[in-house]
């Protein structure tokens, strides 16, 4: 992914203005969706509706307002576990309809035939204007002017409470105004269904004021938590059609080899076991899932594949990066915060720091391995059952394979593990490969991977490194700060599948595709010291490693992963911060505070550091040593993404014998605006430390010449419950801002330099490189 | 044919001895509490109650299941908490076990496929220390089965939470 600016609604264009939106009335149901495209009106731009497909110019494609007052609400985005679709998304309706928060008892969310807008499970609150809430919006205005005309009441004199519109002494419920009633609205939508962005809901209806929100702000549970812990859930995992087979993929030797010849099935073990193989793809089926486990294990033995050495094995990585890679054919990119002229500053500066940090490949790790169940059936109609955090793109990847168009794939969306970004390009590993097998045997099949398969054939976040000059005036202040940052592209969303079959995909990342699967590298971390006088980064492209030179077009693809690109970038930024904060002899939380001046980057700095006991002085600490028991050390960060500010502090103990960290204590202040829902965000901001705590301590790729070489949790290791801080989370509700910033990715991006400025802190010495493995800290204090 | 004895029911199932018990539960019994995470007893994701004990039931053999061992999964977990509790079967009807109550109340799940396995451990730590400090919680998690319980959002703090918070209704007892 390039980059995710913050700028909103610079993705389809201009916005509607509010008299296009009077403009554009056109003649529809609310409540019961009876009535066709046919009726549309006016000029409004509108996608093109096809087979298996709402309509998203019709309300009620998007919100049912119910004869018994109840509301049904439909996204096309899929939970992850944020909760957002069953929190937030209901917060907002209900503001922006003035109904409660339980008059919204249905959410239709991803199935590609009963949703309208597509997109990722990301950016849920869309930058304070999610489509849903548009369209309540929308809803709103169509039905007080149902009531005015009903109760002979001017628009401008009727108000809501609790879905009743009041007014002139006269009163109706929303239940009773839609009954066999007609709402004069089309709603204007652009963009592509089946593209990773979807549609996106247009124009400017009036919203609810700020000031005038009563459900927004309250801590509403988290409706299919419930469901899941009472088992009353459907899982994508628990989906089986009449007459399902279960298959085990037998995917290539390494990330390059293509097929000598399949392995034969050992049939007097496995009778009713197949072998179906498409290219380089080998599946085998079987009607018991043990069956096809066993077979597969067994065909696999026997399955020869061509030998490939492509890569440069994870010791050579950066070595590689750096002198092998092709950093020139990819378009250098400079970020907006680029001003002044560093050279003179860099160059006539008594006080600099010129460093590079690295940063490894990681995988998403989703607790379950990507599995998939496809009906392929005799008319060409598609239907996948998944857990995908895109679920209209995967359909358009799936006819792209097919060679057929998206309306014959209808997919259907279940709970899942969480994935983290890996799915938001539409496919996680096993939906194309289900596909391939159902067709090959005309029968529904479910493609399990194990967990081999899902942490050496999934993507992964990738690798980067970036080189940090900085300079310090004689007042202690950052006269020049200086960043060049290196990546391979961070969006593979070709299914893999498809990849070794050889069928049909979109282009791998290279430089002429669109931005979000180019190999350009924009700078996604935005500069929040804006008082630097000079300025310059720059982010640079290359091609995702190993992916040219393999046979299969695959290598080590990645995919972004929670705080993409941003992620890659912040560590470096910020530890360099800390770095600079100590070449001033200045506190580093004091020396953020002193170089910034946005109000809200100032208010999480010192909420930070007042709950968190911060004590003001500079790093490393006065004793600090590379040796002896054990150390502690503190440190901080900071960062702002979508609409949010973040602030974080940690204090660890490092024991220099052993090189191992733990983080003792953390508190993270977040402010996003508005807080949507404080006990859902507290959570998330939890989980997303200590995502971020396993990301910064232990979480590296390792990989040969011919591939990755870890295949479980003790190769691959998360996190363990043992090893949590303390954390305190500080929520800093700030409505005057007028509107929600993004709440839980984020989270886990923060830790990883904070912990290393601890590490500096408590030992004097500086690692510059990801992760913090107990391995390259011995080594460090040892040198 | 194997017979096994599962949320207080016997039954009867006809696959092969070596299947591990994951599959005879989701799909032959079409209990569906359960997951498949690693299919290695490395992550907890698939644990259930053998006479109270936490297993891992994608390593363990349906032949290694004795007829008259009591299984639980996490469907069987409420009426596990009647029967102790010696409630009727209208009020078990209606009850979950505490601990799935405290997983509600506090929120705990974000995308919830490892939790199965985590009210599954908690359950067996309740049962045996119905006080435990957050040591002791720690130490259930991460060290006292065959691996740690793992959880890839990160929920570990609201699962500490709730089994505290679970510890007090048991304390309530019904």
């Amino acid at each position: 992914m390039a980059t995710m600016s913050e700028k909103p609604g610079n993705i389809f264009g201009a916005t509607l203005t509010r008299r296009q939106f009077v403009k554009t009335g056109g003649v529809l149901v609310v409540g019961f969706s009876l009535v066709g495209t046919e009726l549309l009106k006016g000029d409004t731009p509108k996608a093109a509706t096809m087979k298996n497909s709402l309509d998203p110019s019709l309300p009620s494609s998007w919100i049912e307002i119910h004869t018994d007052n109840t509301i049904l609400i439909r996204t096309g985005k899929t939970d992850f576990g944020q909760g957002s679709i069953f929190t937030a998304y209901r917060q907002i309706v209900a503001d922006e309809l003035g109904v409660p928060f339980e008059a919204i008892t249905t959410v239709v969310t991803g199935d590609t035939d009963r949703t309208p807008d597509g997109s990722g499970a990301f950016d849920f609150l869309g930058r304070g204007t999610p489509n849903i809430r548009k369209v309540a919006a929308y809803t709103y205005q169509a039905l007080l002017d149902l009531a005015s005309e009903r109760l002979g009441v001017a628009k401008d004199k009727l108000s809501v409470k609790d879905g009743i519109v009041s007014g002139g002494g006269k009163s109706i419920s929303y239940g009773d105004l839609v009954k066999g009633q007609q709402l004069k609205l089309t709603i204007p939508v652009k963009g592509d269904l089946t593209s990773i962005m979807g549609l996106t809901v247009e124009g400017d209806p009036p919203m609810k004021p700020v000031s005038q929100y009563s459900v927004i702000g309250k801590s509403f549970p988290n409706s299919i938590i419930a469901s899941k812990v009472a088992a009353k859930e459907t899982w994508a995992t628990d989906v089986r059609p009449p007459g399902m087979l279960h298959a085990r993929v037998v995917h290539p030797k390494t990330l390059g080899s293509t097929l000598v010849s399949a392995g034969q099935l050992d049939k007097t073990k496995f009778p009713n076991s197949q072998v179906i193989v498409k290219g380089n793809l080998v599946g085998v089926i079987a009607p018991t899932e043990w069956e096809a486990i066993q077979a597969a294990q067994q065909v696999a033995t026997g399955t020869k594949w061509t030998e490939w050495k492509g890569l440069p094995g994870s010791a050579k990585l950066y070595e590689y990066l750096r002198k092998e890679a092709d950093w020139t054919t990819t378009s250098v990119t400079k970020s907006e915060a680029t001003k002044g002229n560093v050279e003179p500053a860099l160059a006539s500066s008594q006080k600099k720091l010129a460093a590079t940090y690295q940063l490894s490949y990681m995988k998403h790790a989703p607790i379950g391995p990507t599995m998939a169940v496809a009906d392929v059936k005799l008319d060409g109609t598609v239907h996948i059952y998944t857990h995908n955090q895109n679920p209209q793109e995967l359909r358009g990847e799936i006819a792209m394979m097919l060679r057929t168009t998206p309306d014959h794939v209808v997919v259907h969306s279940y709970p899942g593990p969480g994935h983290y970004g890996r799915s938001n390009g539409g496919n996680a590993g096993a939906e194309d490969e289900a596909v391939i097998l159902s067709q090959a045997v005309g029968k529904p099949v479910r493609v399990q991977w194990m967990r081999a398969d899902d942490i050496q054939w999934s993507t992964q976040s990738a690798a980067a490194f970036s080189d940090v000059q900085l300079a310090i005036d004689e007042k202690g202040k950052i006269v020049a700060y200086q960043v060049d940052h290196y990546m391979p592209p961070m969006q593979d969303d070709r299914p893999i599948g498809a990849v070794i079959a050889g069928l049909p995909t979109m282009p791998a990342p290279d430089v002429h595709n669109d931005f979000i699967t180019s190999t350009v590298i924009g700078i996604s971390d935005p500069w929040v010291y804006a008082p630097v006088p000079n300025v310059m980064e720059r982010g640079h492209g290359t091609f995702q490693v190993g992916q040219k030179a393999s046979p299969l077009a695959v290598g080590l693809r990645d995919h972004s992963m929670r705080t993409p690109v941003q992620f890659q970038q912040n560590f470096p930024r910020e530890l360099a911060i800390s770095e600079a904060a100590a070449l001033a002899g200045a506190d580093a939380l004091q020396f953020r505070i002193d170089h910034a001046n946005e109000e809200r980057a100032i208010g999480v700095l010192k909420a930070v550091r007042e709950a968190s006991g911060w004590d003001t002085r500079p790093s490393p600490r006065p004793d600090a040593v590379s040796t002896g028991s054990t150390l502690r050390g503190r440190g901080v960060s900071l960062m702002f993404r979508n609409g949010t500010y973040w602030a974080f502090v940690c204090q660890i103990a490092v024991t220099p014998s052993t090189g191992a960290i733990v983080v003792e204590k953390c508190t993270m202040a977040v402010d996003p605006g508005i807080v949507m829902n404080p006990a859902q965000l507290k959570r998330q901001v939890e989980g997303g430390v200590v995502m971020g705590i396993s990301n910064a301590l232990l979480e590296e790729v390792t990989f040969d010449e011919s591939g990755i070489t870890q295949d479980d949790w003790i190769s691959y290791p998360i996190l363990t419950m043992a090893d949590i801080p303390e954390i305190k989370v500080v929520l800093l509700n700030n409505p005057k801002i007028g509107t929600y910033g993004g709440g839980s990715e984020a989270a886990n991006a923060l830790a990883a330099p904070a912990i290393a400025a601890a590490l500096h802190d408590a030992t004097g010495k500086v690692l510059r490189r990801l992760p913090l493995k107990p391995a390259y800290v011995q080594a460090l204090l040892k040198a | 044919m194997a017979t096994i004895t599962v949320n207080g029911v016997k039954r009867e199932v006809q696959v092969p001895g070596d299947t591990p018990l994951l599959y005879v539960l989701r799909n032959e019994l079409e209990l569906i509490g359960p997951q498949f995470g690693c299919g290695l007893a490395q992550c907890g994701a698939c644990s259930v109650l053998i006479d109270g004990k936490e297993v891992r039931s994608c390593i363990t053999s349906l032949s290694d299941v004795a007829p008259n061992q009591g299984i639980t999964t996490l469907e069987g977990l409420p009426a596990r908490w009647a029967k102790q509790q010696g409630l009727s079967a209208e009020e078990a009807k209606t009850t979950l076990h505490p601990v799935q109550q405290a997983w509600i109340e506090e929120q705990t799940p974000q995308c919830g496929f490892c939790q199965n396995g985590m009210i599954i451990k908690a359950t067996e730590l309740l049962e045996s220390n119905p006080h435990p400090t957050i040591g002791q919680i720690k130490e259930a998690f991460t060290t006292s089965g065959v691996s740690p319980n793992l959880c890839r959002c990160g929920t570990y703090t609201a699962i500490i939470e709730a089994v505290q918070y679970a510890a007090t209704i048991m304390a309530k007892g019904r």
